[in-house]
This record gives C-alpha cells, structure tokens and sequence, in this order.
C-alpha cells in the first residue's frame, strides 16, 4: 500500500519553489562552505528577525555551526521581560488587546532567543488563534505557552495546547463533553494541526471528538477536566482502538507517517522556501521521526543544512511582515517599539493575535500586494524617513541620528561611499550597480525649492536627513522585501 | 434553436428560478456548461456591498408597527405608527431610512425580509467570517466575493484595471480575500500612494528603483518586483482615474457616505471598478439604541440617495446593484439598558436602477420564535447566489458551493 500523501491542493505557495535542482543525496548533509555576512545575514533572518550590521558580524565570527548552536542553545541572559503585559492594561477592555500584542512585539525586538521567539511566532500561525474570539489575558497564555515548547517535542505541545485555555476557548473544546460533543478542536487536530485533508475521515473527527471531551475552562479560566463530561467508551481513532484519551488520540496522531510529513513540509516552507520537493520533505520528515519528533534537533538538522544555505534558498520567501517590520527596527538598533507598530502591521497584512482565520496566514505570495507593500514603504518612509512627524510614537524610535554619524565615520562625506556602505549593511549587497548608482544620485540630488526637503546635495548640513532617505529607500526594496 | 425550446426555457425562467431554469435550458440546448457570461448579464455590471458591522437590529429597521407583541417586547425604544415610513399595513421603515425610503417609493429598493441561515452564530467575529466566506459550517480560507473574482480572473487572466475589486477601508474584509486575483485595500484616496513627505527626491529615486528593478531567480523576487511597480504608481494613477469623475451630488458629511463618493468615483472612472465593499461599523447597540441606531441608519439611507442620484445624474443607476448585510440581526426583546442583544435573522436591502423594487419574503414572526429568537425564512446564500447568477453572470454552485433557490429582486 502505498503511504498517505500530504494534500497540497490549497497550498498557496504551490507554484512558489526556486528554480534549479534539488541534490536530494545531499540536501541535509551539513553545510561546509563560506560564512560570511551573505550567510551569517540569511541565518538571522530565517531563525530569527534579522539584525544589526554589528549582530551580524558577530554571527559571522562563530562560524556555522557555532551560529546555529548559539541560536539553538543561547546563553545570553535574557532582558526583564514581563510575564504578562501590564495587568491594568491587561483588563482595561480599551487597552487590553493593543498593550497584548505590543507586549509580544517589544520581545521579538528585544530577545536574545530570536530563535525560539520565531518558533512562537511559527507555532502562533499554525495553531492560530485570534484576539476576536479569545480575550487578550488568554492569548498572552497562549503565547507563553508556545515560548515554552517552541522547540521541544511536538507530542507535549500538541498536549499543552490541547488543555490551553485560549484552545478551549477557540475551538470550542470546552463545550464538548459526552452529552454533547463538540467537533470544532478535533476536526482541526485532524486538518490544520497535526496531518492535513484527506488522511483521516468524518469518523476519525467524531471519535477524536469523544476523546477530547471532559476539557473545559473553569470559572477563572482556568483549564479543568471534569470526568463527567468525559466519554470514558471505547473509541477507533485512525484504525487505534481502546477507552482513548486526549492523549492518546496525540500520540496515535503524531505516529501516522503522513503527520512527519505534514509537519517536516510546514518547517521547510518556513526556514528554506516553498512548496518544497516531495523528496526534501520526505528527508526532513525522517529526521524529525528518529528524532522522536525533537523540534530543535529537526529544525538544528535544517540550519546546519547544505540545503538552507544553497542558493535556491537564498532571498528564496516573502518576509511576513512582522519579520520585516521588527527585522527593520533591529537593523536600525530601535530599542522599543512604536506604539502604533500594531495598526501598521494590519495594514501589511498581519496583525499579531489576529490571524485571519483557523488557517492563519496563507504566507508566501499573500503577502504580497499593492496594499501591503504600500503599508510597508509607508511604514518605513514615516519610521526611517520620518515623513510623518508628529504621528503618535514614531519620532522616538530609532535615534534617528545614530546610523547617519555612524555612516559618515566609516566611510566620510562620500556619497558614494556612503551609498554601497548602506547596500552593504542592509541587503549584504544583493543588487545591482545600478541601484547604488541611484542612491549615490539621491544623496547628491539637489532640489531647489522652498517646499522639499533636503534640497542642497550631500554634505555636512543636511547628510543625516540624506541617509535616513537612502536607508529608506534601500530598505524598501524588492530585495529587501525577501528573506 | 427551436420555437418550443426557446418558449419552455423562458417560461422556466418565469416561473421555476434561476436554477431550474438553467438545468432545464441545458438540457434544451445540450450545452455543457455556462458561458462566462450568461445571456442577458451585462459584464460591466458593478456590485456594491455594504457592511453593516456589529448587527443591525432588524426590528427597528423594519418595523412591524402593528404587531402588539412588537410594542410590548421594546416598551422604551419602539417606533410608534405614527412615526413609521410604511411600507404596508404591517410593517414600514424606522424614520431615519427616509433617504432609503424615498428610493423605496420609487421603485429602486428591494427588501429581503427574515435573511439568515440555520444554527445561527452569534458571535459577532464568527458570524462576520459565515457571512463573508458564505459558509456557515465551518470557515472558510476565501470569501465569497473572493470567490467569484478567482473565477471570473482564472488561469492567469488579470484584471484590466487595478481596482476591478477594491475595499474601501484599511483593511481587506474576508469576503474579498481571493486567491490569486489582487484587491486593494484604499482607506482614503490620499493615503494610497508612496509617501515620503516633503522629500521629493527621495519619492522620484523610488520610482527610478521600482521601474529599473530587475527579475530575479526566485519567482517571488519578479512577484515584489512588479507588484512594488504597481503599488508605486497606484497611487497616482488612482488619482489621476478618480480625477476624470466628478460627484454630482453633495454627500452628506459623514464618513460612510464620504466612502460612496469615492465608490462613484471609483465606478464612474476608468479605475473601472467592478466590485466595490464599503462599510458603516458601530451597530452593536446593547445600550441606548434609539439613538446610535438610528442616526447610523441616517447615514445609510442618505448615503444611498446621494450615491443612487449621483450614479443616476452620470447615467449608471443602471450597472450598479448595491446590496447591504449584517452579521446577525438582534433579540426581539429588549434588554435592561434599552439595547438588543444578539439575534439571528434581518432584513437586507438591495439597491439600483434595475433592482425590481418592493418586499421579498416574509417578517419574522414575533411569536414563532426559537429560543426567543427571530427564525430565518432565506438563506443569505440564495441572495448571494442570486447576486452571483443574475447580475454578475456566473455559475452561483462555483462560488456559493450547493444550489440556493434564486429570488426575483433583479
């Protein structure tokens, strides 16, 4: 019998893979050739949000497998985060959701464990859960919840969030119990979480059902299971017999092949790129399956790989937006957030703790449009730019001047100079001459007339008003738009 | 074709609805599928819908004034007969739809009574995602309108325009979330555009960068490339499009009729619009109703004179069909502070020069209830479909998903 296949008919990014070939042979043997800022830069984007010129650098001078190590197994100590955003603002209906999800947002910025903060977000948009059904104090559980088995074993976080009182909430599981059993949380399990259409049938979600029921919230929203909601029969789930449990529904789940597959093409199209190869897939499936479904060694195997920093992988997927907007504010070296990062970050398209629906985000070419591109430009022209002065929280994030003074001690008064040292830092050089020959135009531009900006060429008066419109530009670029 | 054919087919057409009529005609003419466009359907036919967020109490929007049950179960915010628009001998619009009653009386409005669906959902995020993916059971990845763009725009066809599809707010709803045809989303005319102040150099250097931008390996490169092209001049072509339009009718000052100004625009324009959602929030009225409500309904009902007398003043109160809805309708009784809670099934309005104005289906019965609730007596699946084969021309089954009996509205 030939095994269960994944169904990637309502995959958007289908049609999305890199050209070239894939040496299937060698796709995951470990990657030994040059690390230097191209790949040190690749390798902070993908495993995290990106970052400064310096954190480069200093990813640069551990080496591949000491970069990957030091992503997997950071030791640097980690900022006073709160636990829980403020808890006036936590239940003030007004502020509760905004200060949420700038909470999560300012530790994205912030962390020194971008890698497992970008597991979080990952886990976010595969178990999405939305603000507009569950209340902000339960998201920011939720959220905690993904940190914590962002990058353990799949089965226990699977578990957790089958108890996390945001689940209970969403899916509706706190109304299932035996007299009535609700669906919803099963049949999700079955399609979005765990293994995906057509490898499981109707029977499959009702009995899955019957064994998650008795998990309900109690009245301090709190998880509770009540035995006698549950339905202690004997349930078949998947061809497994027995007085099933949710746990055991987890673990019979998790055994089915088509699940590593399902999980092993999720992690591909997020690290490397899309709709990758049935092969591929099948690699890093097995991987994840030896591992005993170990997501630091699988998504470890994937960084280390040859694969991840061939160039068909290379700039190879969109940025989401949260990566580029916080991808933007670390290259700037911001040290908050702007207050109204959250309303810019709807505008392009992803709002945190609100994805669209119980699918998430569709990602890759959904990203991309004329509005949400438009958002991005705009949100960096007013950040960068800042040719929104006055809007609420953008003139005080970054110190506008620092990169400028930096740039003009590093490479002079020379436009030129100054224009590929910008290619350089935020796109690694990923252009064509023709792009630093138009910056190195703009900052010599002169536009005579009382009602522009910067109107003298490039000099000692106006060079920082100069470079944060180059710098502008620059990270508004196609390229740049790509991870 | 034959005489008899011909006649049997419009006959069905007549008297059995859109579906029937189409298998019937089929089979008269042993086609296989529909045309892109079935016969009669103009392809410049414009849909309007209009949001109306938070669920619009259906009871004071029409109101059955002389159900006693009506006046008893809303003593502090019902509508008295002598302040009712009538509409008949039952029922008649809340007072602030005069502007909607006017265009009622002269034949321009249907009325679709007791809209809903079965199981009804009355969580306003929930109900929002059923009524704009059109699927009840479980959600779904596109919206309806999405939906019928993604057929209307396959294999790789491209709209002509930009904004064949636009959302006139800053984010794009689920029902135009589409797979692979583009909507964008125009919060407000100015906004739209490449912003970089008063740094002019700066704005003609993006140009010079977006227009020189080079394909590149990855297929998504070339995808940022030309839709970073689009979205630069976007902004100025919109302006320059819309600029070609002028409304001819004063908009009455507010923020939703200010949308159906730049709809007209956007309709009347070669932006050549198409499909058009706008939308009016802040229906949630659980307390003091009477007056958020009815100024909202204010809003509605001018805006829909001004935007119907606009297109009319342009010629083109024939190609546009505007159509309302809302996640849910509210309780038929009152509550403590003078509100409604969520309800199930409201009426809906469509609009336009070739809408067959007057009442379709019939009022809730106030004493037929479930649970205390209004029970639904059409699918809003059949107005979709209706809207879907009627006036934009396509197979409702492709979009809706099952067969929905057709109305007569248009």
């Amino acid at each position: 019998m030939l095994p269960p296949k994944l169904d990637t008919s309502t995959d958007p990014q289908v049609g999305f893979r890199p050209p070239g070939t894939l040496d299937a042979a060698s796709a995951l043997q470990p990657y030994a050739g040059p690390f230097g800022p191209r790949q040190g830069g690749h390798l902070l984007r993908r495993a995290g949000f990106g970052g400064s010129e310096a954190d480069v650098t200093r990813t640069v001078s551990l080496g591949v497998g000491g970069a990957v190590d030091s992503l997997l197994h950071p030791t640097a100590p980690e900022p006073a985060f709160p636990e829980f955003p403020d808890v006036a603002l936590l239940y003030d209906r007004a502020k509760a959701r905004v200060s949420t999800q700038l909470w999560w947002l300012d530790r994205m910025l912030r962390t020194n464990r971008p890698l497992h903060e970008k597991m979080t977000l990952f886990w976010h948009g595969h178990f999405a859960t939305a603000v507009q059904k569950v209340q902000p104090p339960a998201m920011a559980g939720q959220i905690n919840l993904f940190r914590a088995f962002a990058l353990g074993r799949f089965p226990a976080l699977l578990s957790a969030v089958t108890r996390d009182p945001a689940m209970l909430i969403w899916l509706d599981n706190r109304a299932n119990a035996k007299a009535h059993p609700n669906e919803n949380y099963a049949r999700e399990v079955m399609e979005l979480f765990a293994l995906g259409l057509g490898n499981y049938t109707e029977d499959d979600v009702k009995e899955a059902a019957r064994a998650f029921t008795g998990w309900t919230i109690d009245k301090d929203q709190r998880a509770a299971f009540v035995p006698a909601r549950h339905d202690d029969g004997i349930k078949t789930v998947l061809g497994k017999s027995g007085r099933l449990d949710a746990d055991d529904v987890v673990a019979i789940v998790v055994s089915q092949p088509v699940h590593q597959r399902f999980i092993a093409r999720k992690l591909l199209e997020f690290f490397v790129y899309s709709d990758p190869e049935p092969e591929l897939t099948e690699s890093v499936a097995q991987v994840y399956a030896l591992s005993g479904f170990d997501l630091a060694k699988t998504v470890g195997t994937i960084l280390r790989s040859k694969m991840f920093f061939s160039s068909r992988a290379y700039r190879a997927i969109p940025k989401s937006p949260i990566e580029f907007a916080i991808g933007t504010l670390r290259y700037v070296g911001a040290e908050t957030v702007p207050p109204n990062l959250v309303y810019q970050l709807a505008r392009m398209g992803q709002e945190p703790l609100n994805p669209p629906s119980v699918k998430g985000w569709d990602g890759g070419p959904a990203w991309i449009n004329t509005s949400t591109l438009l958002a991005r430009f705009n949100f960096v022209n007013g950040l960068i730019a800042q040719t929104a002065p006055g809007k609420n929280g953008q003139a005080a994030v970054p110190a506008p001047n620092a990169a400028p003074d930096d740039l003009v001690r590093r490479s002079g008064m020379d436009a030129g100079r100054v224009a590929a040292a910008i290619v350089r830092g935020v796109v690694q050089d990923d252009v064509t001459s023709d792009v630093r020959a138009t910056l190195t135009a703009y900052l010599n531009s002169q536009t005579p007339s009382a009602a522009t900006q910067n109107p003298q060429p490039f000099g000692p008066e106006n060079y920082q008003d100069k470079i944060r419109g180059a710098l502008a530009l620059t990270l508004n670029l196609p390229v740049n738009q790509l991870d | 074709m034959k005489r008899t054919t011909f006649v049997s087919s419009a006959l069905s057409v007549a008297f059995l609805g859109g579906n029937a009529s189409r298998a019937l005609a089929q089979v008269a003419a042993g086609a296989p599928s529909l045309p892109s466009f079935a016969a009669g359907v103009d392809p410049d036919n414009v849909l309007v819908v209009i949001q109306m967020g938070g669920g619009n109490d259906g009871l004071n929007t029409i109101v059955p004034w002389s159900d006693d049950g009506y006046h008893r179960a809303r003593p502090a915010i019902h509508f008295a007969e002598n302040q009712v628009l009538k509409l008949n001998d039952r029922i008649g619009f809340n007072p602030a739809l005069k502007g909607l009653n006017e265009l009622y009386q002269r034949g321009r409005v249907a009325l679709v009574q007791g809209v809903g669906y079965p199981s009804p959902n009355r969580s306003h995020f929930e109900a929002t995602q059923i009524w704009e993916t059109a699927s009840p059971d479980r959600p779904q990845q596109y919206g309806w309108l999405g939906r019928y763009l993604d057929r209307r725009f396959s294999a790789g066809a491209k709209p002509a325009s930009l904004f064949e599809a636009v959302s006139l707010g800053d984010a794009l709803p689920a029902a135009l979330v589409a797979s692979h045809v583009e909507v964008p989303a125009i919060g407000a005319l100015s906004a739209f555009g490449y912003n970089t102040g008063r740094d002019l150099a700066s704005k003609q250097s993006a140009g010079v960068l977006y227009d020189g931008a080079k394909p590149g390996q990855s297929p998504y490169l070339t995808l940022v490339a030309q839709t970073a092209r689009d979205a630069y001049h976007g902004g100025d072509v919109l302006r320059k499009q819309t600029a070609e339009f002028t409304n001819k009718v004063t908009y009455p000052p507010n923020g939703f009729a200010q949308q159906l100004a730049l709809a007209a625009k956007l309709i009347g324009s070669s932006a050549g619009s198409k499909i058009v959602f706008a939308s009016l929030g802040s229906f949630d009225t659980h307390a003091g109703q009477r007056a958020q409500q009815d100024r909202l309904l204010g809003y509605l009902g001018d805006g829909l004179l001004a935007f119907y007398q606009d297109l009319a003043a342009h010629g083109l109160d024939e190609k546009v069909l505007t159509l309302t809805f809302s996640e849910f309708g509210r309780r038929v009784a009152q509550n403590a502070s003078n509100g409604t809670d969520h309800g199930t099934a409201m009426p809906l309005f469509v609009v336009g020069g070739r809408v067959k104005g007057g009442i379709y289906g019939e009022h809730p019965s106030l004493t037929d209830l479930d649970h205390g609730d209004l029970k639904f007596s059409t699918d809003f699946r059949a107005v979709y479909a209706t809207v879907i084969e009627k006036w934009l021309g396509r197979d409702p089954r492709d979009v809706i998903g099952g067969a929905y009996p057709s109305l007569a509205f248009v």
